[in-house]
């Protein structure tokens, strides 16, 4: 009996009986159809966190070192952390620590008034050195970065993000315009290109920077950092440069064990790989649900394809009679759970592909579909054809012929 | 055409004990014979049916079909021995009832890998005398014409010798003479046919007569001469 037949004689047999058809597909269907969604909507969450990551952090080839044993709660900013980072901590880190490219050093707060005129704001402020920017591969959108010589003579100028341009000139060309931080004057001289919003959604562009010598001594007073941001010469280095920045801090800031570090080296990367942790348990968890609905599908196969073989014990008399053997029975009953929960597969693969589709845009997220777990639910699906279709054929393939042609 | 020698069928029961339902049968049938078995229920006649047939073999003794001993072959050459050389026609039809009169006289060649012969089945229908109703399915149709389709059936893959269990037992006289005439005209094409019944009217359309009695060969008599092809 040759495949095609066989197939053709297991599809005109699902065709005859559609309802029970429909049952034996549901639950594969379900199952695959929860598991391509769910899959793909996490997947495109994934890949928005990962997008929203790069815009906050710039990059994914540094370091951040923070003051402090990392245990700081909310945005760490120069009044509220342990003076423990100094300045001279950054060209220590770039000289001292092999692979590592340049250091940045930026001071920060969040709670100093910014006014043009009539108008204020109170955004992020950054003092930051000048190799800021590129490190971060920050771009402007007009006027330019903060340069060494700006560092050099602790110049007032200033780069401002969009959203305090727009709030504070709206409109009005903000370049070489002075406006006042903490009262103290400074000009623009470059508006900072649209950052879009970071992780938990908040814009990225309600900032401005200054030079972080001129924030240090005309600003906040204070010779201390709040971050340093150590840019790597290679991205696979980062575990091993972190160990030497450590050791090297832990020998500049005098600490002797059991002392613990008075500050945080963190990479982003395993920041992310932290958040995208959380996200894969619970995407495991999910998918777990999904092959759980799956197997019930397949149990479903299985019990209505038991009751098929009895009711059918006849047809499968009269199958052997006509020459038959119980290898063309098996094949046949096997392709029917096979093509049964394939469709079903097919079936669910639409609609949850729909439903990820769905699920994205109510997200407000581009969708995004998980190939590899698409094919992973149709060899999922084929797979439960036939662990959950062999019993039953095996069964029917044992019918006794004599038996069932008496009744 | 059938050569059976000493044969033999013990099955056991489900308390283990066991239960003799041949007892050394020996029967010869000729190729072009239409030889009909009769015999109580619980006779032994469906056991020595099933040995013929090929769906059973005897616990002992040899059953050679057309030369072959088929009694020591596995289940699968079984199947194909069923396949090539008998074909069946059974009290209640058994035809598949979800399938059209066509698949069904079709569904032998399923399991020989020879292409469907479409213009075969349905000249076996023509000679059936059911050519216009070919597309019905089986449940469509009355009894009769069900038996006919069967009759078509088993002559699909064109084996030499039909075994009939009681063909017209679910019929009315007049369904059943037409049947009964078929399988005599499908004795003149030269194809042996064994048929088991009990109705006397049936067992005379046979040439010869053999009556199983507790599971051994009571009477083999000859009703009348050979019909020549």
């Amino acid at each position: 009996m040759s495949g095609l037949r066989v197939i053709g004689a297991a599809w005109r047999s699902l065709t005859r009986s559609k309802l029970r058809t429909f049952f034996m597909m549901l639950g594969v269907a379900v199952g695959v159809a929860a598991l391509t969604a769910l899959a793909s909507v996490g997947e495109a969450t994934r890949q928005e966190t990962l997008r929203q990551f790069k815009r906050m952090l710039g990059t994914f080839d540094t370091l951040t070192i923070r003051p402090g044993a990392g245990s700081t709660r909310g945005m760490p900013s120069v009044s509220t952390v342990e003076p423990s980072l100094k300045f001279a901590d950054g060209p220590a880190i770039a000289e001292g620590v092999p692979g590592v490219l340049r250091v940045a050093q930026v001071q920060q707060t969040f709670d100093l008034d910014v006014s043009y005129r009539d108008e204020s704001v109170v955004p992020l402020v950054l003092g930051v050195s000048s190799n800021w920017a590129d490190i971060r591969d920050e771009a402007v959108a007009s006027g330019s970065h903060l340069t060494e010589e700006d560092e050099r003579a602790l110049a007032r100028v200033a780069v401002i993000g969009a959203d305090v341009a727009s709030v504070l000139f709206k409109g009005e060309d903000p370049l070489g315009k002075v406006i006042r931080i903490a009262d103290v004057p400074f000009q623009v001289k470059g508006v900072m290109a649209t950052r879009g919003a970071g992780p938990g959604g908040a814009s990225l562009d309600n900032m401005l920077v200054i030079p972080v010598t001129t924030a240090s001594k005309r600003l906040f007073n204070r010779d201390y950092l709040s971050t340093l941001v150590v840019q790597l010469r290679n991205e696979g280095d980062s575990d091993r440069v972190a160990d030497d920045v450590r050791a090297l801090l832990r020998e500049r800031h005098r600490i002797i064990p059991p002392a613990e570090d008075d500050f945080t080296v963190s990479s982003p990367r395993a920041t992310l790989a932290q958040i995208q942790q959380v996200g894969s348990t619970l995407s495991k968890i999910v998918t777990g649900v999904a092959a759980i609905a799956t197997l019930i599908g397949g149990a479903v196969i299985m019990s209505l394809m038991l009751i098929g073989v009895s009711e059918r014990r006849r047809e499968i008399g009269v199958r052997r009679a006509v020459g038959a053997t119980r290898a063309d029975i098996l094949a046949q009953f096997l392709a029917e759970a096979t093509l049964i929960s394939a469709l079903g597969g097919a079936v669910g693969i639409v609609i949850g592909a729909g439903g990820a589709t769905v699920g994205a845009l109510l997200q407000q997220l581009p969708p995004a579909y998980m190939w590899s777990m698409i094919g992973g639910a149709v060899a999922l699906s084929l797979a439960v054809g036939i662990v959950f279709g062999l019993y039953p054929a095996w069964k029917a393939a044992n019918v006794d012929p004599i038996e069932a042609l008496r009744s | 055409m059938i050569e059976a020698s000493h044969l033999s069928r013990t099955y056991t029961r489900g308390d283990g004990t066991p239960v003799t339902a041949l007892r050394d049968v020996s029967l010869a049938i000729a190729p072009g014979e239409f030889v009909v078995i009769r015999g109580a229920s619980g006779s032994g006649k469906s056991s020595l049916l099933n040995i013929l047939g090929c769906l059973d073999t005897p616990t002992s003794g040899s059953y050679r079909l057309g030369g072959e001993n088929v009694s020591a072959l596995s289940d699968n050459e079984r199947s194909h021995v069923r396949s090539k050389r008998i074909g069946f026609v059974f009290q209640n039809f058994n035809l598949l009832p979800r399938a059209t009169a066509l698949e069904n006289v079709e569904l032998p060649t399923l399991y020989t890998g020879a292409a469907p012969d479409h213009a075969r089945a349905r000249q076996l229908l023509a000679q059936v005398g059911l050519d216009g109703r070919a597309d019905h399915f089986a449940t469509e149709l009355s009894g009769g014409e069900q038996q006919r389709v069967a009759i078509a059936r088993a002559l699909m893959n064109d084996p030499p010798l039909l075994l009939a269990d009681e063909p017209t037992g679910n019929l009315d006289s007049a369904a059943g003479e037409s049947v009964m005439q078929l399988l005599t005209s499908l004795q003149r094409e030269g194809r042996t046919i064994v048929l088991v019944t009990h109705d006397e009217h049936v067992a005379s359309f046979a040439e010869r007569e053999i009556v199983i009695r507790d599971g051994v060969v009571a009477s083999d008599t000859r009703r009348r001469e050979r019909v020549q092809a």
